[in-house]
């Protein structure tokens, strides 16, 4: 289980990651994925280079095939991560196409 | 001070269901004691490399577990760095006999990976990326992925570049009896396979194995020496880094462990390298310093590293970790046991001709660490 503790202490990070723009360096698409996330699959994997310069490692959401490609302009969302059914529902950074 | 490989021995790779690691731990130590012609009673240390033994089999203090097992009373460790767990336990039993604390030390490097759910042991092994990465929903084959296609789009490296490494090392592991795979693949076996991360296939993708492999090491013997050890650590998740087509810690490894041992790359006669997807052998080929950035595709498809193929470099005679097998606390004890069974000249079928130096390449999750090692018959 993911500890709620560690998503609250999370926040700040979360909330300095929200709202940017940046595009897709380099992509793939999950169609075999871990336990918590199997009924997203398939889904985009994607590392963005945001306009600051920082790059970070998000799932894409909101995609079609035309988005998967280098170069391709995204902003950082809040969403749902996952959810496990033991009650924590973590929210964090998503992507979605621009 | 010189460290010496005197024993050296694994396991067969593969589902082995009927098979305990208690089991896999006393065939792969005793086969190496008998090797080296070692009584237990003459070990001082034993290092215990494993990753998932925790996660999933609810066992760590695997130290004490396994010293008590194999009935050696000696002090006892375990050493966990991802995939790069047997190499870097390499690397901390050869500092040991280097500091003076012992003469003569066992390494074990031990994984039982079927016992659990395939999406199971896919989550442990997350353990090795990062946070991002994991709420992200990446997995390795994803991560790998996203090097290869970056690699595509850097350097024109093609689909079947990337599955002919998987072709070349099943040709490899069917020369070898203990591997987990004995069937030789064809290009299009491998891109026909289905999709685990595009743009990896499921033949792309080393396996889920169980096994175990052990090396005895010594103080000033002759043998196989071990002339150069070392390690390097980068960013444990892929995006922090400056480059996604290269892994800087194998490259820094690499740099320290030619230096160190007095030799180029262009002496290496055999290398077993870290191939836990396809594009990590094209990766490793360049960031060892065996040829250019963005030429190692091309040459591997050329069979110039393919036993019987080449008179210059072969590599992962095993069969790899594609072909032999990936439990991965076992995988960097077992790059060891076939380089010296190589540079010994008793590698039967798969036997490098005239092999001399030969090298060892581990990496811990995609790419945070990387473990290098050279030996050679002295």
């Amino acid at each position: 289980m993911i500890s709620p503790v560690k998503i609250w202490r999370n926040q700040k990070k979360i909330a300095s990651l929200v709202g940017k723009t940046g595009k897709i360096v380099a992509f793939t698409l999950i169609r075999v994925p871990p336990a918590d996330f199997s009924n997203q699959a398939p889904y985009p994997v994607v590392v963005i280079e945001l306009t600051d310069g920082k790059r970070i490692t998000a799932q894409l959401v909101d995609w079609d095939e035309s988005n998967l490609k280098m170069g391709q302009k995204v902003q950082t969302i809040i969403r749902k991560i996952f959810e496990t059914g033991d009650g924590v529902i973590p929210y964090g950074i998503k992507a979605k196409p621009l | 001070m010189n460290v010496s490989v005197v024993g050296a021995a694994t396991t067969k790779f593969g589902e082995l269901w009927g098979v305990s690691p208690r089991t896999l731990a006393h065939e792969a130590v005793e086969g190496a004691l008998a090797d080296a012609d070692i009584a237990k009673s003459n070990v001082q240390a034993l290092f215990v490399a494993n990753m998932l033994a925790g996660p999933l089999g609810g066992q760590q203090h695997l130290g004490p577990f396994f010293a008590e097992e194999l009935g050696l009373p000696v002090p006892a460790m375990t050493i966990e760095g991802a995939c790069a767990s047997g190499g870097l336990a390499v690397h901390a039993a050869v500092n040991s006999i280097r500091s003076g604390q012992y003469d003569t030390v066992v390494v074990l490097g031990v994984e039982k990976m079927t016992d659990h759910k395939p999406e199971d042991v896919a989550t442990a092994l997350m353990g090795a990326g990062s946070n991002e990465e994991r709420l992200a929903g990446a997995t390795f084959p994803g991560l790998y992925a996203i090097l290869a296609r970056a690699h595509m789009e850097k350097f024109g490296t093609t689909f079947e570049e990337l599955a002919t490494v998987a072709v070349k090392n099943h040709f490899h592991a069917s020369l070898n009896t203990n591997a987990q795979f004995h069937n030789t693949l064809t290009v299009e076996d491998v891109m026909k396979s289905s999709k685990i991360a595009d743009p990896l296939t499921l033949l792309e993708c080393s396996p889920i194995s169980d096994g175990a492999s052990a090396v005895v090491l010594t103080k000033n013997h002759k043998g196989i020496r071990i002339i150069a050890s070392e390690v390097a650590t980068d960013t444990i998740g892929l995006a922090q880094r400056e480059s996604l087509l290269e892994f800087e810690a194998t490259k820094e490894a690499a740099r320290r462990a030619y230096q160190k041992a007095g030799v180029t790359s262009k002496e290496i006669d055999v290398a077993e390298v870290h191939d836990c997807f396809t594009i990590a052998e094209i990766l490793a080929m360049e960031d060892l310093g065996f040829f250019p950035k963005g030429k190692a595709a091309a040459v591997i498809v050329r069979g110039e590293t393919t036993l019987g193929k080449t008179k210059k470099l072969v590599v992962n005679p095993s069969g790899g970790l594609k072909g032999c097998g990936h439990p991965v606390g076992a995988t960097g004890v077992k790059q060891i046991v076939e380089i010296v069974q190589q540079l010994r000249g008793t590698a039967g079928k798969r036997q490098v001709a005239k092999a001399r130096i030969g090298l060892a390449h581990n990496v811990g999750g995609s790419g945070a660490t990387a473990v290098v090692h050279i030996l050679k018959n002295i």
